[in-house]
């Protein structure tokens, strides 16, 4: 876990950890993991995102609701490049998701290295989901405030994966998370074809979002991210999702 | 050795309570509230200066730092944390431009504090810092920045911004002030960010009363204001009105 954080901080841990090395993370008499079942919470608090996987490409995307008009939205970007041709978004806590993007940037990266090969999509999951976990077991620290929904096109074809802080992943054809998961789901599982393009999926997942959004949906308070046969991962700019919100009407 | 009951949800170190909150990353008692506003090629912080006892010096007393010739910090919170959060912040800043070979940015330096903060509230051992960092420059491509920091490691770049007691009310104020995105010179900055902590804090202060910091972009310089520049401004705040 030391390898999870910049160099400055690894003196720290290795410093204080010793009086934790025992789990913050136990069993309750039931059989749960009730800090995993909180950070879930945390999670369904957060922020709804949603990615949908197209028969040429994927979608993700999400609200972007700040705190006050006199943030500077251009000095927020909740969905993060991993690869050129993975990307990722988040919802629940930003500063865990800080984490997260860090780590797996660097752990794609050492696989180049390694195999001199980008890093496929699974892989990446799984060595996420896999940090995840090990927040739930390790000494003295606390799981992952967030869910991640990662999407990524590789030599299998379009992907999308979502990541629950207990580590467990599932592989998505549509799929949502945060405030108003139910709800998006359901609209989801009507509107979900297996021969979408990405153009439709586009359509879809901004139509998803407006079904929960309070106040005027625009390019200014929600992200898209796509990824089509290109494999080039890329966040759309406010005024092409200005123009996409323009056909949706 | 187990850890006993743990049924408390320990407000002593940061695990979830089952709101899915963290209980050590809350409100920080300040006593003193701050103001930040961007300006279209200037940054403007400002902050109470409450000298608790006469017997102290005042000159001691002093929540505004810089961390590089370029770079400034307002520190709102507990000052043991800030001077410890300001003394790393400017050994990072320092070994950034002898690594790189240029000036550590105003984002870079705020996302440097703001995931430091994330570790705090995820590692047992380490109490999160009670302080929200406002960090301001002049970054080399966007121009004027402001970047505020929580404990919980979260950070935005703002427009205008307020932390400490009077937060909200401040922010509500700054709120009205900004909405039309106005592009306010040097002395309007410095005068919002004034006469905003003013009519928040309902009184006229005296210039040994504030402290006052600025960058701007025709000498990119971190200065903290005299108490003479301060006096002036708070003179054209009162003709004005």
């Amino acid at each position: 876990m030391l390898s999870l954080l910049p160099k400055d901080f690894e003196f720290f841990i290795t410093m204080g950890d010793s009086q934790y090395s025992f789990s913050l993370t136990t069993f309750s008499p039931s059989g749960k993991l009730v800090q995993i079942e909180h950070a879930l919470t945390a999670v369904g608090s957060g922020q709804t995102s949603l990615g949908i996987k197209a028969a040429n490409g994927v979608v993700i995307a999400t609200e972007k609701k700040l705190p006050s008009i006199l943030v500077d939205e251009t000095s927020v970007q909740k969905i993060q490049c991993l690869t050129p041709n993975i990307g990722v978004v988040y919802s629940g806590m930003g500063p865990d998701f800080r984490v997260l993007v860090r780590k797996s940037r660097k752990q794609a990266e050492q696989y180049h290295r390694l195999y001199k090969e980008p890093i496929p999509v699974t892989q990446l999951v799984r060595e996420t989901a896999a940090v995840m976990q090990e927040f739930t077991q390790s000494g003295g620290v606390r799981p992952f405030g967030v869910s991640l929904l990662i999407a990524g096109y590789d030599d299998n074809g379009p992907q999308l994966y979502q990541v629950d802080p207990s580590g467990s992943y599932f592989s998505w054809k549509a799929s949502a998370m945060g405030k108003n998961v139910s709800n998006a789901k359901t609209f989801l599982e009507k509107r979900y074809t297996d021969d979408m393009e990405l153009d439709d999926a586009v359509h879809t997942a901004i139509l998803t979002l407006k079904e929960g959004f309070e106040g005027q949906i625009s390019g200014k308070n929600i992200e898209i991210g796509i990824i089509g046969t290109d494999k080039k991962f890329r966040v759309l700019t406010p005024s092409e999702v200005d123009d996409y919100l323009a056909e949706v009407e | 050795m187990s850890r006993g009951s743990g049924g408390g949800y320990d407000r002593h170190i940061t695990i979830f309570s089952p709101e899915g909150r963290l209980f050590q990353v809350g409100s920080k008692a300040a006593g003193v509230t701050s103001i930040g506003v961007r300006g279209k090629d200037s940054v403007c912080v400002v902050t109470q200066k409450k000298v608790p006892d006469k017997l102290l010096d005042q000159t001691s007393v002093t929540h505004l730092f810089p961390i590089t010739k370029f770079l400034g910090l307002l520190a709102t919170g507990m000052t043991a944390d800030a001077r410890t959060l300001v003394q790393q912040a400017r050994n990072e800043a320092a070994e950034f431009r002898f690594r790189y070979g240029y000036e550590m940015p105003v984002d870079v330096l705020s996302k440097w504090i703001a995931d430091k903060s994330q570790v705090y509230t995820q590692h047992a051992y380490m109490r999160p810092l009670g302080v929200v960092a406002m960090v301001l420059g002049i970054d080399e491509e966007k121009g004027a920045q402001l970047y505020k920091c929580d404990p919980a490691g979260h950070f935005y770049g703002h427009k205008a911004t307020s932390a400490g007691s009077k937060e909200q009310e401040a922010i509500n104020f700054l709120e009205k002030k900004m909405k039309n995105d106005p592009a306010f010179t040097y002395e309007e900055t410095v005068q919002t960010a004034i006469s905003a902590l003013q009519s928040v804090l309902q009184e006229d202060f005296k210039a040994t009363e504030i402290e006052v910091g600025v960058v701007k972009a025709d000498n990119p310089v971190f200065k903290v204001l005299s108490t003479e520049e301060i006096d002036e401004h708070l003179t054209a705040i009162s003709e004005r009105d």
